[in-house]
Parts: structure tokens; sequence; C-alpha cells
């Protein structure tokens, strides 16, 4: 794992790592290598891929409206908010 | 009454349920899971909530942020329902003498849990014998429309109160732990043999590389579900921010700890498209070559027995992405697991209750 794209993840998951946090982070990545160097010691010809354990199927509901909660329910975890609405940075000059 | 704790992990609208995470600190949901509803319904009384560690990841609850996670409370009440994502709650009930039932994947809800790994997770019972192990998850399974990934309600109710097949043969598989565990599943295949049922050694094969297999599709389904965590909608909110991405990143930085960002990043790399057939494809396969393992070894024996930890207590520096070696063929498979006298046994799916007769006869338990 290069430094540039550890980088790279950090920025797409919207995380920032400290200089001794990226070196923790290295050390975790080399472990998981050799777990995927472990996975590439086992025959998966002809093996189909298993996403879930049971045959699931798209779960289809009626197509009903339902209000399950009020807009100020919703609100109370909010960090912010501001007239009913939830709070952010302006994001437009 | 019986009174049964929570994890942090399972919503309830009376207290707030904040995943061991300074992200969900105050965090107070709108609505119980089902789980809690019917414990609630079939007259228990939930007596609190339980740490686990951020996300319930870790090896025993060691990040927890909100404080040291302690399984004693457990010994004041009938039991608790711990969510297990990554093989926590199995090694917890190990190291502490205590019981805990991992249900087959699919027969116990998972609404109203907050969601990691969804593929593998489950809510179990931790309980300090087999019989209110039994009762607790007794009352909890059953098919929820709320959640999609179930199994049909008479397939639920059966596997843990339906006629149990009787356990004629045990398959021990080998892998390396101390001295201590070691003694445990001694006197385990003691006790089974003293009962006349019939103990055989098996090589873990493919099932000792479940755990790498298992690690990339955790991290993978973890980092897409934390993602939701942004600042915005509930949750903490950094006071250190002028634009909306700098709310976004510094809140997520500032909340999660070191361990849960080092999977959020694997596993984005894992899913990555440089990444995502050498690894995420590969271990989905893996998945499957496990599954049938197992699938082979059940055609001949009842049920196995293996570790549930390494060692019977940790230091500073073991990893629960190694040590989950022992938990982690459950996880990905979905097969109930029933952690006892610190071994854990396993069995076919819907064995749920086999497995918990077994136990009984490992803890020298009567009906």
């Amino acid at each position: 794992m290069e430094k540039d794209t550890l980088l790279l993840l950090e920025k797409v998951n919207q995380l920032h790592l400290e200089d001794a946090e990226k070196e923790t982070v290295l050390t975790f990545f080399a472990q998981q290598e050799q777990n995927a160097a472990i996975l590439e010691t086992i025959d998966t010809t002809n093996t189909e891929r298993m996403v879930h354990v049971l045959p699931i199927l798209t779960v289809v509901r009626e197509d009903v409206a339902q209000k399950l909660f009020t807009r100020d329910e919703l609100q109370r975890g909010a960090p912010e908010t501001m007239d009913g609405y939830w709070q952010v940075p302006r994001v437009v000059e | 009454m019986k009174n049964v704790y929570l994890d942090q992990m399972i919503l309830t609208t009376c207290c707030p349920t904040n995943a061991g995470s300074k992200m969900l600190e105050s965090y107070v949901s709108l609505f119980n899971a089902t789980v809690v509803e019917k414990l609630t319904a079939a007259g228990y009384e939930i007596a609190g909530k339980l740490p686990v560690g951020e996300f319930a990841i870790d090896l025993v609850g060691e990040t927890c942020f909100h404080g040291k996670a302690d399984a004693s409370p457990l010994r004041d009440a009938m039991g608790g329902l711990s969510f297990d994502v990554n093989g926590a709650p199995r090694r917890v009930a190990a190291q502490n003498d205590l019981v805990f039932a991992k249900p087959t994947y699919g027969i116990v809800s998972r609404f109203g849990t907050i969601p990691v790994a969804c593929s593998g997770e489950c809510v179990g019972v931790t309980a300090k014998t087999v019989a209110d192990c039994r009762e607790i998850l007794s009352t909890i399974v059953g098919k929820d429309e709320r959640d999609g990934t179930m199994h049909a309600d008479d397939v639920c109710q059966k596997s843990v109160n339906g006629c149990q097949k009787s356990v004629k043969r045990v398959a021990v598989i080998q892998m390396e732990a101390d001295d201590q565990v070691r003694a445990h599943l001694e006197a385990a295949k003691t006790e089974m043999a003293a009962n006349g049922i019939e103990i055989c050694e098996i090589d873990a094969g493919v099932i000792g590389a479940a755990y790498a297999a298992w690690n990339m599709l955790m991290c993978a389904e973890l980092c897409n579900n934390v993602s939701r965590y942004d600042g915005i909608k509930y949750g903490y909110r950094t006071k250190n921010y002028k634009t909306l991405d700098e709310l976004y990143t510094n809140s997520r930085t500032e909340a999660f700890g070191l361990t849960l960002k080092s999977a959020i990043l694997y596993g984005s790399d894992v899913l990555s498209t440089k990444n995502y057939m050498a690894k995420y494809d590969k271990a989905l396969r893996v998945r499957r070559v496990v599954v049938e393992a197992f699938a082979d070894i059940f055609a001949k024996v009842d049920a196995v027995m293996l570790p549930a930890c390494s060692k019977m207590s940790y230091t500073e520096g073991d990893s629960p992405f190694v040590e989950n070696k022992f938990t982690a063929p459950a996880s990905i498979t979905g097969l109930p697991a029933v952690v006892i006298k610190g071994v854990q046994l396993m069995g076919p799916a819907f064995s749920d209750g086999t497995l918990l007769d077994l136990a009984r006869v490992i803890a020298k338990e009567g009906k």
C-alpha cells in the first residue's frame, strides 16, 4: 500500500489520518495483505460467488405511502436545525 | 421478573444506543428493535444497556468510547442480547464462563440493530445457564416482515423449539490455542464421551482460512454501512468546520476510533476497481468453499467443536482480525454456534436447539 493510495482512500471516505495513525493503518493493511495471500491458496475455480448465505430475493413491499414519523421526531437527533430544516454550511456562494 | 440487558447495538426508545462510538454518543432511536418488542411483549424487563466496542468489531469491547465493556452485570440478570458481528460476544462468553448462542442467520430479526456487516451479523443471547439462554432465544426467534433476510416462521421456530436430533458424533476441529483453552476442550470431550457421544478429530482445512475472507467481507460491508454517518442528519457534528467537506471529514475523523478507521479504509480498498475481483470477489467464492466444507463435515458428524478464542484473556496488541479465526467460520457461513464452558460448538443450519442440548451435556445441566 502506497501512502498516495492511502491518501486517496482517506479522501473517498472523508477521513483524515495523522502521520502516526497512517503507520498503524498501513500495518493493518500489511496484515490483511497476508490474509489475501492465504485466500490465493484456496482453489475457487468453477466456484460461484456467495454474496449471501440465504437465497435472498428482492423484497418488494406494497407501494403505499406511510407517515411513520413527524418532521420534529426525525429532527430530534439532528446536530443543528433551523426552521424545520437540517442546517448545513453554505454550499452556494 | 425476568430481566435482560441489551448491548449498545440494539435500538431502544427508552435510552440512547451509541454503538460504542462517539459518533452516536447521545443518539436515541425513534423505534425499538423487533427483538426488544418481542421480549417486552413476553414480559421481560429491559435491565439496561451494556457497552460494546466501537461498532462491535473489536475483541471484547476494548475500543468502546464510553468506557470498558464489562460482562459482570449479566451475572445479576437472566441474560442479555448481544450483536455478534466479529465474534466479540462469543469471546466474552468463553472468557467469562457464560453461555452464548449465535443463532442460524435469518431466524432472529435484525430490524432495529445498527448495521455493520449485514451478510453475517446477528443478534445472539448471552446467559448464565443453557436453560436461560434457550428460553430467551425461544422468545426472540421468528419471522419479521421488516427484515428481508429471514426464513419462514415455521423454520425459525423449529430451529430452537422443534424436536431436536440427538447428537451421536462430534468432530473437534484442530486449531492452535493455549493450554487453558485446550483444557476446556479436553473437559468438554470427556463430558461428551461420558454421555456416549463419539468424538473424532479433523483438520481445519479451508475453515481455518475463513477469517481471511470474513475480514474482507466484513470491512467492505462496514465501509458502506458507516458511510451514512456524516454529521448532518444525526450523531456527532464537529465544531471545527467552514465548508461542507470539512463538516463531513472532521465529524467522521473526530468521532471514529482508529480500529474502525482502519477497517473502513481497508473495506474501501477491497471494493476499489483495482482490487474488487482479486479480493472482494475472491472472498465471496471462498465463502462458498467454506460453506461446502461444512456441508461435507455435517454429512458425517452432527456437530463440531472448536475454540472460541486462542487464550482466556487478552493483552495489548492482540487483534480482533486475527483472533476471529475461531469465530469467523460461523459468521461467514451463517451457521449456528453456541459457546459453553470456554468452547464453541457449531452445527448445520437450523440445529440451534440441538447445539443447546449438546451444551447442556457439556455444562452438566439438567433439563
